[in-house]
C-alpha cells in the first residue's frame, strides 16, 4: 500500500475511513480511500485544544492527495479516534476534582491501594527488590474521601443498613470543596446497588446539579478496589476527554463530516464519544494491530473456520503479543493499566521489555548479557550523538551489522552514526564477551530474537494450541526486522509481514467494529446436583441479565441514531468451576436460555474450553459450575478500510535490488541485495540474504528465508 | 543396586554422583571442582540462550499451571514456585513465585539420593514424589513439594519440582501456619520424601488420602494437579533443549551455570559489601502460660533468643551463625536448617541478587552454622514446625540489619534498608461458613506489613513481606467469599511504623464482624511482649501488636438502633472499640492465642504490623512528623515524647528538642557504670523466668556463648541461670544418642 507518487490526485481520489492516533507530542492521522490507499499526516498534538492539532494533522494528510477537508470530509463515512490524552491525565494526575464516598471503615482504600499497586508495571528483577517498591498519588486525596456505614454481604443482603445522615453529610462536605462531581463505590454493590442509588437519590434531593458516579452502574463487577478504580477513572480522567473528543467532533462536523466520530475502546470494538463508559477508551492504541489483526483475518481466512493469530508488535521499548484463538481476541477481565488495577476488560497484550531500544549490557558481576528491560525510548541508541546515549542499543548492533542503513533510517529523516555505534559495541559487549565486535552483535540478536521467539510460543503452549494453528502477523516499526529471527524454526502455519507494518496499528484502529460491551457479576452456582428444572432456573437468571445488558447497549446505540432491528448481539458468560477462581469466557449460541440442555450446552462449551486451556486431568465437574459474569457485545456495521487489491502478475517476480551492501549474517560479511518497498509489485518474491527497505521500517531476510508480496501488499516469510 | 542398573551418569549411582559433587566442591570450594567454564567462555551467546530456554520454560510452565490451582493464596498471591534441579539436586535455574524454597526442595531432592531410593522405592521415568518435611527439606508442612525426575534415555539428567503453600494442612488447628500443634504429630498431613505416583500418574491411595486429610480437600487435590502439571511441562521443555542441543552439551551446561552463579554472587558481594563481622541479635515469643488447655510442659511463657552473627570474608564469602540460639520447645514455632536456608534465599533476592538469574551458586557462596538442639535447627523428629515461620521471621531481622550496615559501609546508601515488620497478625481459622459448610482459610492481608525505613527515605507502608516482596493484600471482596467475617474497616493503623529520622513503613487493621457463622475458631498470632529488632543507627523499633477481640457483642442492636458503631481501634489508650461496643473484650497483650471459637456477631481486630525506623528521631522534619500526625500515621500525643514536636509551632519544636537533648544528657552514665549495675541485676536474677531460661537454654547449648555472656559481664566462672532447661538435656541426649549411632544427618 505505498505512498504513490502525486498525480492530481485529489479527482480520483474516495477518501472513506479517517483515524486519528493523538500521542502526548505528535498526533497522526491516517485516511484511507476506497482502494485501500492511504495517506498519513502528521502535526503536533494540542492538548489544551486537540481539535487543533487533529485538523492540522488531516489537512497534512490530505494535501498529499491535493485535497483539504472541505473537500474530503464530505466524503469520509467513518473517523476513529484513538489517544493517550485520558491516560495522560491519568498519569500526570491532571484530573478531575472529583470526591469519594465509599463503606464506612475503608476510607483508605485508596492509600493502601491492596500493596499489589506498589510494584505494578515493574520488571521482574524490580519486583523482587523490595526497595523500588513505592505507593501513587491517590486520584482523591484522603481529606476527600468520606466513609458512610453500610453494608451489603456477598448474597446481596443488607447487613449494616444504610446511615443516611452520613450519607448526606458527607455529600454536604464534598460540595462545600468545590468538587466537580463524587463517586460512591461500596462493597458488594455489584449484587446489590441499594445503598448506592440511594446516595444518588440524596444528591439529587440537596445538590441536584453534583455528577454522581456510581461504580453500580458503570462496572458492576466483583472486586472492590478494580471496581472502585475504573469508576473513579471514568469521573476523574475519562470526563475531561470527552469535553476534548466533542470538540473534535464538532470539528469535523465544520469541515462537512457526516460521519459519527468514535473511540477505541479497550475490549477491541469502537463506540461513541457519547458512551456512558467512556473510561473504557483509556487504552486504545496498544490494541489497535490486534484489532487490524482481526479485520485481515477476516478477509484473508474468510472461507477458513478457525482463524488463530499470534500478533507481534516490536516497538521501540516492548514486544507485545496477543493472541486471535477461533477469530476471537483473548480478554483479560482485571487488567492492570498505569499501576491501577481495573475492571475494564481489555484486550489481552502481553509485553515484555524488549523492543529495538532495549538497552544491551554485560552484567560486571557475572559477565553475563542482560536485555533491558529498561530503553532508549526516543532516543535510538549511541548512534544518535543527539541523544546522548553512552549505552548501546538493539538498534546499534542491527546497524553495526549492516541490517539498517544509517542514511535511510526514517527514510532520511535522521542520521545515524556507525562508527559510533560501532565503537560502543566493541567496548561495552565485544570485548568483555570476548568476541569480535560483529559476532558478538549477531550474538546479542540471536539472544533478542530468541527471547521473543520464547515468548511468543508459550503464549501459543499456554492456550494449549501448538504453533501450527496458528498464522503469526508481525508488525510494529521494528517487526519486519527481526521476523526471521523469532519465527525461525517454530513452525507457524504462516508468517505474514504487512508492507506497511509501521503503520499497522493505525490501520487497526480504523478497523475496529462499532460494538459495545456490557459486563455484569451475576455469581451464579449451577450445582453437582442440579436437575434439569434447576437448570432452567440457572438459565433464566442468565437471560434476566443478558436482557439487562442488552436494553442498556441498545440505549447507548440509539444515542448514535441505530434502532435496536440494526445491532447484532453476542452473548457471552464467564464460567468457573464453583470454588476455583479462573473463569473463562465462553459464547453462547443463544441470546435467551429456555431450557436446562442450553445450560448443559453452555457447560459443554466450558469444559471443552477449559480442557484445551489446561490440563485434561485437572477438570473438575464434580464441583459444579458458577457463572461469574455475563457478557453482551452489540455492534451494528461500519465500513472498515479497504485492503489493497493490486493486480498480481504472476508469481515468483523477480525483483530488482535498488543497491547492495555488506550485511553480517549467521557467519560472516555478505554482499546483499537491498530493495524499496516502494518499487516491488505483487508477486514479487525474494530469497534471503536480502534487506526490504522502506522509510518506515527495515525488513531483513535471512538466508534460508524467502518472502512473497501477494496482492494485498501483505509478505509471506516462508523458510526455505 | 537394583536389576534397572544405576540411573547416575556413566553408570554412576545417584548416591556416588552427590558424594564425588561434595567432595569436589570440599576439596575444591568450586562446585563440581570446575576451573574454566569452558561453555560460557568458547560460545557466551550458547550458553545464555541454554539458560534462557530454561528458565522461559519454568516461568510459563509457572504461570500455565497457576491457572489450575483454586487456591486463593496460590492463585492470587502466587504462593507457587517451580525449579529444575540437577542429579544431584543443585537447582539450575528457578521460576518466578515464593523463593524460599528453591533450596528446601534441594535438600528433599539429596535426602532420597543419601537414603538410596534409587534402590528402594526405585526413581523411574514417570515417577511422582513428594515431601513436606521440614527436617528433611522444608520450611512446614503447609508447602508441599511434588518432585518429577528427568530422564534421558536411560541417565537421570535432572528434577523438575514444584511448591504450593496449603491454605490448610489438617493439622491440629485449621490454617496454614497452625498455631495449635506442640509435636509434629499434630503438623497435619505428614508427608516425608514418598514416592506417589508411577508412569505420569499419581496413585489412587495417595489422592484418596490427601481428600481425607485436610479441611479444605478441593484446594488441596487442585494444588497437587497444579504442581505436577508444571513439572511435567518443566521436564517437556528440558527434554526438547536435549534435544536440540545434544545432552552432553545439557550436561556441562547444568554445571556450569551453578559454578558461574556461585562466582558471580561472590563478585556481586565483593562489590556491594564491606567484609566484617556484624551483629543483630533479634527476639520473639510464644506466650502459652495462660492456654488452660495445654499440658503442663507446654504451658508456659518462652522467649526466643536469635544471636545472629554474619561474617563477609574478604574472598566474598557469606557465614551466618546462630550459635547461642535458645532451644526449640513445645510449640508449633521452631525451624529446621532446610527453612533457615529458605529465608537466606528470599532476603538475598530481594537485597542483594533482585535477578532472574539465580540458583544454587549463591548457596555454595554460604556458610551457615544452626546449632542442633536450638530453635534454629531443633534436630528433634517429635518436633512441631507448623509456623517455622515465627522464628524464621523476627530471627532474620538481623540479617537484613546486618546486611543493611555492610551496604551502608560501601556507599550503597539506597539499597539500606531497616528491619522489616512483622508478618503478623495471620487472619486464620476454621469452621462453618456462609455457606453452612466446613472450611478453613488464612487471610494473606499479612503479606502486606509495613517495611523498614530506609537511609534516605521513609519505609514502605503496608505493601510487603519479608517473604515475599509483591504482597498482596487481595480484595476485599474475594475474601468475604471464603471467609464467613465482614469487614468492617481496612485502615491505616497510627503508631504501627517504628519513629526515627525516617520512620518504618505503616502497618493497618482490619475490623472483621463474624457473619452467617455458627462457629469459627479464630487464632491470633503475632508479637504482643517484645519488639522483635530495634531499628538501625537510633531508629525505634515497630510497635508491637495486642489483641482486642469481641464476643456477645451487641454490634447487631447498635446497627438496628442506626448507632455510629466504633469501625476500628486508632488509639488502643482510648479505644473506640471498648467504649463503644458492649460484650465479653479480650483486650490485651496476648497477641498470639490458640483458637478461640467466634460466632455471628463477634468482632475480630486483625492487626498488621508496621517497620523499624532508621536515625533519632529528634532529627526527624517536624514537617513530617505533621505530615504523620495528618496523615493518621501517629497519634499527636505522640509527636512531643517521641520527635520532641510541638504540633503548630516549629519554633517551640526547635527549644522542645533541645530540652530532650539535655534530657537525654543528663539521664547518660558511661557505659562502664550502666554495665556494673546491670551486671548487679544479673547476678540478683532481678528478671522474669522467661528471660532466665531463655539466656540459660542459650548458654547451655552453646560454650562459646556461655563464655562470651560471662567475660562480657565480668561474671564468675560458675555463674549460671537456675532455671530447668528440660528441652536442652533431651537434645544434648538425642544428638548423644545419634552420634553414637552415626546417624547424624549430613548437613552442607
Amino acid at each position: 500500500m505505498p505512498a504513490e507518487p502525486a498525480i492530481a490526485d485529489g479527482v480520483r481520489r474516495e477518501p472513506r475511513v479517517l483515524a486519528i492516533d493523538a500521542g502526548g507530542t505528535m498526533t497522526d492521522t491516517f485516511i484511507v480511500d476506497r482502494d485501500g490507499s492511504f495517506v498519513v499526516g502528521k502535526a503536533q498534538s494540542t492538548p489544551a485544544d486537540e481539535a487543533v492539532g487533529f485538523m492540522a494533522s488531516a489537512t497534512d494528510a490530505l494535501a498529499q492527495w491535493q485535497l483539504d477537508p472541505a473537500q474530503a470530509f464530505p466524503r469520509l463515512v467513518a473517523g476513529i479516534y484513538s489517544g493517550t490524552a485520558m491516560l495522560n491525565r491519568l498519569l500526570e494526575r491532571k484530573g478531575r476534582r472529583i470526591g469519594l464516598i465509599v463503606t464506612g471503615g475503608m476510607e483508605d482504600m485508596l492509600r493502601l491501594e491492596r500493596g499489589i499497586q506498589t510494584y505494578l508495571g515493574y520488571p521482574y528483577s524490580d519486583r523482587l527488590h523490595v526497595a523500588t517498591h513505592h505507593h501513587n498519588e491517590p486520584l482523591v486525596p484522603r481529606e476527600r474521601v468520606y466513609g458512610v456505614r453500610e453494608r451489603i454481604d456477598l448474597f446481596g443482603t443488607p447487613a449494616v443498613p444504610l446511615y443516611e445522615e452520613e450519607a448526606r453529610s458527607a455529600l454536604q462536605a464534598l460540595v462545600a470543596a468545590g468538587v466537580e462531581g463524587v463517586v460512591v463505590c461500596f462493597l458488594f454493590s455489584y449484587r446489590n446497588p441499594v445503598h448506592e442509588q440511594r446516595v444518588r437519590e440524596l444528591a439529587r434531593e440537596h445538590h441536584p446539579e453534583l455528577a454522581i458516579f456510581l461504580s453500580s452502574e458503570l462496572y458492576p463487577m466483583r472486586r472492590d478496589l478494580p471496581r472502585l478504580n475504573s469508576t473513579l477513572i471514568e469521573a476523574y480522567a475519562a470526563e475531561p476527554s470527552r469535553e476534548q473528543l466533542q470538540r473534535v467532533r464538532a470539528a469535523t462536523r465544520e469541515a462537512g463530516a457526516g460521519f459519527d466520530l468514535r473511540i477505541m475502546a479497550a475490549h477491541g470494538g469502537s463506540i461513541s464519544i457519547d458512551a456512558r463508559e467512556l473510561g473504557r477508551t483509556l487504552i486504545s492504541g496498544p490494541i489497535g494491530g490486534v484489532v487490524g489483526a482481526l479485520h485481515l483475518a477476516e478477509s484473508l481466512y474468510a472461507d477458513r473456520a478457525e482463524r488463530n493469530i499470534v500478533c507481534s508488535d516490536i516497538g521501540g521499548t516492548s514486544f507485545d503479543v496477543s493472541l486471535i484463538t477461533d477469530g476471537e481476541l483473548t480478554i483479560r477481565q482485571t487488567p492492570d493499566i498505569a499501576r491501577f488495577v481495573l475492571n475494564l476488560p481489555l484486550v489481552q497484550v502481553d509485553s515484555i521489555g524488549a523492543g529495538t531500544g532495549s538497552f544491551v549490557r554485560i552484567n560486571p558481576s557475572s559477565g553475563r548479557p542482560e536485555l533491558g528491560p529498561d530503553s532508549a525510548g526516543a532516543a535510538i541508541g549511541v548512534c544518535w550523538p543527539d541523544g546522548g546515549l553512552e549505552t548501546p542499543t538493539i538498534t546499534d548492533l542491527n546497524l553495526v551489522l549492516g541490517r539498517i542503513n544509517p542514511d535511510y533510517f526514517l527514510g532520511g529523516e535522521i542520521r545515524l552514526d556507525a562508527e559510533r555505534a560501532r565503537a560502543a559495541v566493541a567496548e561495552q559487549i565485544a570485548r568483555p564477551l570476548g568476541m569480535v565486535v560483529e559476532e558478538a552483535a549477531a550474538g546479542i540478536i540471536e539472544l533478542f530474537d530468541e527471547t521473543l521467539r520464547y515468548e511468543a510460543v508459550a503464549q501459543v503452549l499456554g492456550k494449549g494450541y501448538s504453533p501450527v494453528d496458528y498464522t503469526l502477523l508481525c508488525y510494529g516499526g521494528g517487526g519486519p526486522l527481526h521476523v526471521a529471527g523469532y519465527t525461525e524454526g517454530v513452525g507457524y502455519r504462516e508468517v505474514l509481514v504487512p508492507a506497511w507494518a509501521a503503520g499497522f496499528s493505525a490501520f487497526g484502529c480504523a478497523c475496529g467494529d462499532f460494538a459495545y460491551r456490557g459486563d455484569l457479576t451475576v455469581d451464579m452456582p449451577i450445582l453437582p446436583a442440579a436437575d434439569a428444572q434447576a437448570k432452567a432456573g440457572v438459565g433464566a437468571f442468565i437471560s434476566a441479565g443478558w436482557r439487562t445488558l442488552r436494553e442498556r447497549l441498545a440505549a447507548e446505540l440509539a444515542k448514535s441514531g441505530f434502532a435496536e432491528d440494526a445491532i447484532t448481539y453476542r452473548h457471552f458468560a464467564r464460567m468457573q468451576y464453583l470454588g476455583q477462581l479462573n473463569d473463562l469466557e465462553i459464547a453462547s449460541a443463544h441470546g435467551e436460555l429456555v431450557d436446562g440442555e442450553q445450560v448443559d450446552e453452555l457447560i459443554a462449551s466450558f469444559e471443552q474450553a477449559y480442557a484445551k486451556l489446561y490440563a485434561r486431568s485437572s477438570r473438575s465437574p464434580e464441583l459444579g459450575y458458577l457463572v461469574t459474569n455475563v457478557i453482551v457485545t452489540a455492534a451494528v456495521p461500519v465500513e472498515k478500510p479497504a485492503l489493497p487489491a493490486e493486480s498480481r502478475q504472476a508469481s515468483g517476480v523477480a525483483a530488482t535490488p535498488k543497491a547492495t551492501r555488506p550485511v553480517w549474517w549467521r557467519g560472516g560479511w555478505s554482499e546483499t541485495a537491498i530493495f524499496e518497498q516502494s518499487q516491488l509489485c505483487a508477486g514479487s518474491a525474494i530469497s534471503g540474504p536480502a534487506i526490504i527497505e522502506s522509510p518506515a521500517d527495515t525488513f531483513a531476510l535471512a538466508p534460508g528465508r524467502r518472502a512473497q508480496l501477494d496482492e494485498r501488499r501483505i509478505w509471506h516469510l516462508e523458510e526455505l | 543396586m537394583s536389576a534397572r542398573g544405576a540411573i547416575g551418569w556413566e553408570g554412576q549411582s545417584l548416591l556416588a554422583m552427590l558424594e564425588r559433587s561434595e567432595q569436589l566442591l570440599a576439596a575444591t570450594g568450586r562446585y563440581q571442582g570446575l576451573e574454566e567454564l569452558t561453555l560460557k567462555r568458547s560460545d557466551p551467546i550458547r550458553y545464555e540462550k541454554l539458560f534462557s530456554r530454561l528458565r522461559g520454560g519454568l516461568v510459563s510452565a509457572r504461570e500455565t499451571a497457576l491457572n489450575i490451582s483454586a487456591s486463593p493464596i496460590v492463585k492470587e498471591i502466587g504462593e507457587l514456585c517451580f525449579a529444575l534441579y540437577t542429579p544431584e539436586g543443585d537447582s539450575v535455574a528457578l521460576s518466578t513465585g515464593i523463593i524460599v524454597h528453591v533450596h528446601t526442595m534441594s535438600d528433599a531432592i539429596k535426602y532420597m539420593i543419601r537414603q538410596r531410593y534409587e534402590e528402594n522405592p526405585g526413581i523411574a521415568p514417570g515417577d511422582i514424589f513428594t515431601n513436606n518435611d521440614a527436617m528433611i527439606g522444608d520450611v512446614h508442612n503447609a508447602d508441599v513439594q511434588t518432585f518429577v525426575p528427568i530422564f534421558w534415555e536411560s541417565e537421570l539428567v535432572g528434577w523438575a519440582a514444584g511448591v504450593t503453600h496449603e491454605i490448610d494442612i489438617g493439622a491440629k488447628t485449621p490454617g496454614s501456619v497452625p498455631i495449635g500443634p506442640i509435636s509434629r504429630f499434630e503438623d497435619g498431613i505428614d508427608l516425608p520424601a514418598r514416592k506417589i505416583g508411577s508412569h505420569d500418574e499419581l496413585w489412587r491411595d495417595h489422592v484418596l488420602a490427601g481428600l481425607r486429610g485436610t479441611r479444605t480437600p478441593m484446594y488441596w487435590t487442585l494444588d497437587e494437579k497444579t504442581r505436577l502439571a508444571g513439572a511435567h511441562m518443566i521436564r517437556d521443555a528440558v527434554e526438547r533443549v536435549i534435544a536440540q542441543e545434544g545432552v552432553d552439551v545439557y550436561k556441562r551446561f547444568i554445571r556450569e551455570v551453578i559454578e558461574d552463579g556461585r562466582r558471580s554472587f561472590q563478585a556481586r558481594l565483593r562489590e556491594m559489601t564491606v567484609p566484617g563481622r556484624y551483629r543483630a541479635p533479634a527476639f520473639s515469643e510464644v506466650p502459652f502460660a495462660k492456654e488452660a488447655q495445654l499440658p503442663s510442659y507446654a504451658r508456659r511463657d518462652t522467649l526466643m533468643h536469635a544471636p545472629l552473627e554474619l561474617r563477609i570474608t574478604r574472598e566474598g564469602m557469606l557465614e551466618l551463625d546462630y550459635d547461642g540460639a535458645s532451644a526449640w520447645g513445645h510449640h508449633s514455632c521452631n525451624c529446621t536448617p532446610s527453612a533457615m536456608q529458605g529465608a537466606i534465599w528470599v532476603q538475598l533476592t530481594q537485597l542483594l541478587i533482585c535477578n532472574d538469574k539465580v540458583n544454587d551458586g549463591a548457596y555454595l557462596a554460604l556458610r551457615s552454622n544452626f546449632p542442633p538442639g536450638t530453635w534454629s535447627n531443633h534436630s528433634n523428629p517429635q518436633c512441631s514446625t507448623g509456623i517455622a515461620w515465627s522464628f524464621l521471621i523476627p530471627s532474620f531481622t538481623g540479617f537484613v540489619k546486618s546486611i543493611s550496615r555492610a551496604l551502608q559501609a560501601r556507599g550503597f546508601v539506597e539499597e539500606v534498608l531497616a528491619p522489616y515488620g512483622l508478618t503478623a497478625n495471620a487472619f486464620q481459622g476454621g469452621g462453618i461458613d456462609q455457606y453452612g459448610r466446613q472450611s478453613a482459610t488464612t487471610n494473606f492481608g499479612l503479606s502486606c506489613v509495613g517495611g523498614g525505613a530506609k537511609m534516605i527515605l521513609d519505609g514502605l507502608d503496608y505493601a510487603a513481606a519479608m517473604w515475599n516482596p509483591e504482597g498482596d493484600m487481595g480484595d476485599m471482596e474475594m475474601w468475604e467469599m471464603i471467609e464467613p467475617f465482614l469487614y468492617l474497616s481496612q485502615r491505616v493503623k497510627p503508631n504501627t511504623a517504628g519513629p526515627g529520622r525516617h520512620r518504618g513503613g505503616s502497618g493497618y487493621e482490619c475490623l472483621r464482624l463474624a457473619w452467617s457463622t455458627p462457629f469459627y475458631e479464630m487464632q491470633n498470632i503475632g508479637n504482643g511482649y517484645c519488639f522483635i529488632q530495634a531499628g538501625l543507627w537510633g531508629g525505634y523499633p515497630a510497635a508491637t501488636g495486642y489483641r482486642h477481640n469481641i464476643r456477645g457483642s451487641d454490634f447487631l442492636d447498635l446497627i438496628q438502633a442506626r448507632a455510629p458503631y466504633p469501625q476500628s481501634e486508632p488509639d488502643p489508650g482510648a479505644s473506640e472499640l471498648a467504649a463503644g461496643i458492649a460484650g465479653r473484650h479480650d483486650f490485651d497483650i496476648e497477641a498470639t492465642t490458640l483458637p478461640e471459637v467466634m460466632a455471628h456477631g463477634d468482632l475480630y481486630l486483625s492487626i498488621y504490623r508496621g517497620g523499624a525506623g532508621l536515625g533519632d528521631p529528634l532529627e526527624r522534619p517536624y514537617e513530617s512528623v505533621m505530615a504523620d500526625i495528618a496523615g493518621g500515621f501517629l497519634l499527636e500525643r505522640y509527636a512531643d515524647s517521641i520527635y520532641g514536636v510541638v504540633p503548630g509551632d516549629p519554633q517551640a519544636t526547635e527549644r522542645r528538642r533541645g530540652e530532650l537533648r539535655e534530657h537525654r544528657r543528663a539521664k547518660a552514665v558511661p557505659v562502664r557504670e550502666w554495665m556494673k549495675s546491670e551486671r548487679e541485676r544479673i547476678l540478683e536474677l532481678d528478671m522474669i523466668e522467661p528471660v532466665q531460661r531463655m539466656y540459660a537454654e542459650s548458654m547451655r547449648l552453646s560454650e562459646r556463648f556461655a563464655r562470651e555472656l560471662r567475660a562480657f559481664w565480668e561474671l564468675p566462672e560458675e555463674f549460671e541461670f537456675p532455671v530447668a532447661t528440660p528441652e536442652v538435656e533431651l537434645s544434648k541426649a538425642m544428638l548423644a544418642g545419634n552420634a553414637a549411632e552415626g546417624t547424624r544427618e549430613a548437613s552442607p
